[in-house]
């Protein structure tokens, strides 16, 4: 049996006296794809926060990669955070200092390097790959803060992934990606599936994002699980119109799906 | 000019403008402009209070090392987050708090009926009065400085690019960035005895903004800097000397001027290459 990459159970989050998030039993094994979905202000986001420590889950409520994120003291929830990469969904504010893009993705190696120590030749081998398997070798000496708004996700995602992450969260990665890198990104994140047995947990809007080697989908809405399960199980057009209302279709080509919207009626 | 007797002071300017511009990197590539005065007037109030009880010369660096430190391990501990406001908004209430205990002090010697020369020379600074062992006390806390970026290079850079996005890559945010504060008050504390609580402002913002418009990349805008720090504050004397003008007002002119020719570079730069 495949050990628990990620387990889940009670998870209560409040906010200004509301519960902004409820899951009461989640299980992820290791190297599994989950897909999270659900409207606007659903959860997703602040899910993933409780993954990562950000937001501190309630003691015994979430376990990654066997620890009990909630009881963890900083230094150990630090030492965590580098077997688990967060790709963000807001991106970072550009900064006043002209940082380049290599350095940035370069941040990703600063913790597995560990404290006080430099980057190693092996370091900066990783960092210049993902550079290039990202397709930013063009950009990779010029500012961060002057790319398009889809190369900095792109860098995000390379510094992600020169983590060598144990676990991949990823907030709607392809967000502001052209198709073209929209579908490089889904062929990677199906390549890293399949090679290295990566655990992903991919929050999107966009079904064309899910990669075919998802086998379960989680359905957020008002901070609740509404659906879990298979994708042929939950992405049915009842889950979509509960969702986002009538006017929407699902449609499958393989094991690809795609939201478009219904042809209106009456007269031309 | 006698060069002998100037010599100290001449020094002081280049280690005090090249040891604040560097550490301005940090402040301005953070947008945290108000940490430098926030720190550099709980400084001036820890040394007011020093004063007060009968502290003077050099044994006053230890109230005011003490309030600066207070003040950095405040900001430190304050999450942004927690209390549901800017960093900028938090510095500005600790900055306004440290600079009424300042003038509160100061208001005490009058009441008090004690000079309080030595205190005001704090907000000015004394640059022209500066000896070598000011100087060697400057340059052994710069090397203290250069030490920490050396050491915590990468982590620094993280930090600069985001807090969030450092912790998320498992970096010790919460240490690095305590350590940096507390570095922060011990090169302002330091500094501000010499280049005046007031005017430590512009050598901290100026040589930063300007590096940044003038290069590309973390380690060169951090050398960049501290070279436009240290001819900022050794500059500064130069002309003061010879125009015999104030030495403390020429070096934020001078480092204002340099963030001027650096925006006209940059823009010069700009439609060459467009």
């Amino acid at each position: 049996m495949t050990a628990l990459a990620i387990e889940i159970r009670g998870l209560q989050v409040r906010r200004e006296r509301r519960t902004i998030l409820s899951v009461d039993q989640l299980q992820v094994p290791g190297g599994a794809v989950l897909v999270i979905l659900g409207p606007n202000g659903a959860g997703k986001s602040t899910l993933l926060h409780c993954l990562t420590g950000a937001v501190r889950p309630p003691p015994g409520s979430v376990r990654i990669l066997g620890q009990d994120v909630g009881r963890l003291s900083t230094m150990a929830l630090t030492e965590l955070r580098r077997r688990v990469a967060h790709l963000a969904q807001v991106l970072a504010a550009g900064s006043e200092m002209p940082l380049l893009v290599r350095e940035v993705v370069a941040i990703g190696r600063t913790g597995r390097a560990g404290l006080a120590r430099p980057l190693t030749r092996y370091d900066w081998s990783l960092v210049d790959s993902w550079i290039e398997r990202l397709g930013l070798q063009r950009v990779a000496g010029q500012s961060y803060s002057a790319l398009s708004g889809g190369e900095q996700r792109k860098a995000l995602l390379a510094m992600a992934m020169v983590q060598e992450p144990e676990i991949l969260l990823l907030d709607e990665p392809t967000a502001n990606l052209d198709v073209y890198w929209r579908e490089q990104i889904v062929a990677t994140l199906e390549t890293l599936h399949r090679t290295q047995q990566l655990t992903i947990l991919l929050v999107c809007h966009d079904l064309e994002a899910i990669p075919t080697t998802t086998r379960h989908v989680l359905v957020l809405r008002d901070g609740r699980v509404v659906a879990h399960g298979p994708c042929r199980e939950v992405l049915t057009q009842d889950c979509i119109e509960n969702l986002y209302g009538r006017g929407l279709s699902v449609l499958q080509h393989g094991s690809r799906y795609v939201l478009v919207p219904q042809p209106q009626e009456g007269p031309a | 000019m006698d060069w002998l007797f100037w010599a100290p002071v001449l020094c002081a300017g280049l280690v005090a403008g090249a040891s604040t511009g560097m550490l301005g990197t940090y402040i301005v590539g953070m947008r945290i402009p108000f940490l430098g005065i926030c720190i550099a007037h709980a400084a001036l109030a820890g040394a007011v209070f020093g004063a007060l009880a009968g502290l003077t010369g050099t044994t006053l660096l230890l109230p005011a090392l003490a309030a600066a430190a207070l003040s950095a391990v405040l900001v430190g501990v304050i999450d942004p987050q927690t209390v549901r406001a800017d960093i900028n908004v938090v510095l500005g209430i600790l900055f306004s708090f440290t600079m009424g205990l300042a003038f509160l002090g100061l208001g005490l010697f009058s009441v008090y009926g004690v000079s309080d020369n030595e205190v005001r020379s704090l907000l000015w600074g004394s640059l022209a009065f500066c000896r070598w062992h000011d100087v060697w006390l400057m340059t052994g806390t710069a090397a203290v400085e250069l030490l920490f970026v050396v050491a915590f290079y990468k982590e620094m850079r993280a930090i600069l690019f985001s807090r969030t996005h450092a912790a998320a890559a498992g970096v010790h945010v919460t240490l690095v960035w305590t350590l940096f504060l507390l570095l922060a008050s011990l090169v302002l504390t330091v500094n501000f005895q010499t280049v005046g609580g007031l005017m430590i402002y512009s050598l901290l913002a100026n040589p930063a903004v300007a590096a940044a418009r003038l290069v590309r990349g973390y380690g060169r805008m951090l050398i960049v800097a501290a070279g436009l720090g240290g001819v900022s504050g050794a500059g500064g004397f130069l002309i003061s000397a010879w125009t015999d003008l104030p030495t403390g007002a020429m070096i934020v002119i001078l480092s204002s001027c340099l963030v001027g020719l650096a925006l006209a570079w940059e823009r010069w730069r700009g439609k060459r290459t467009s």
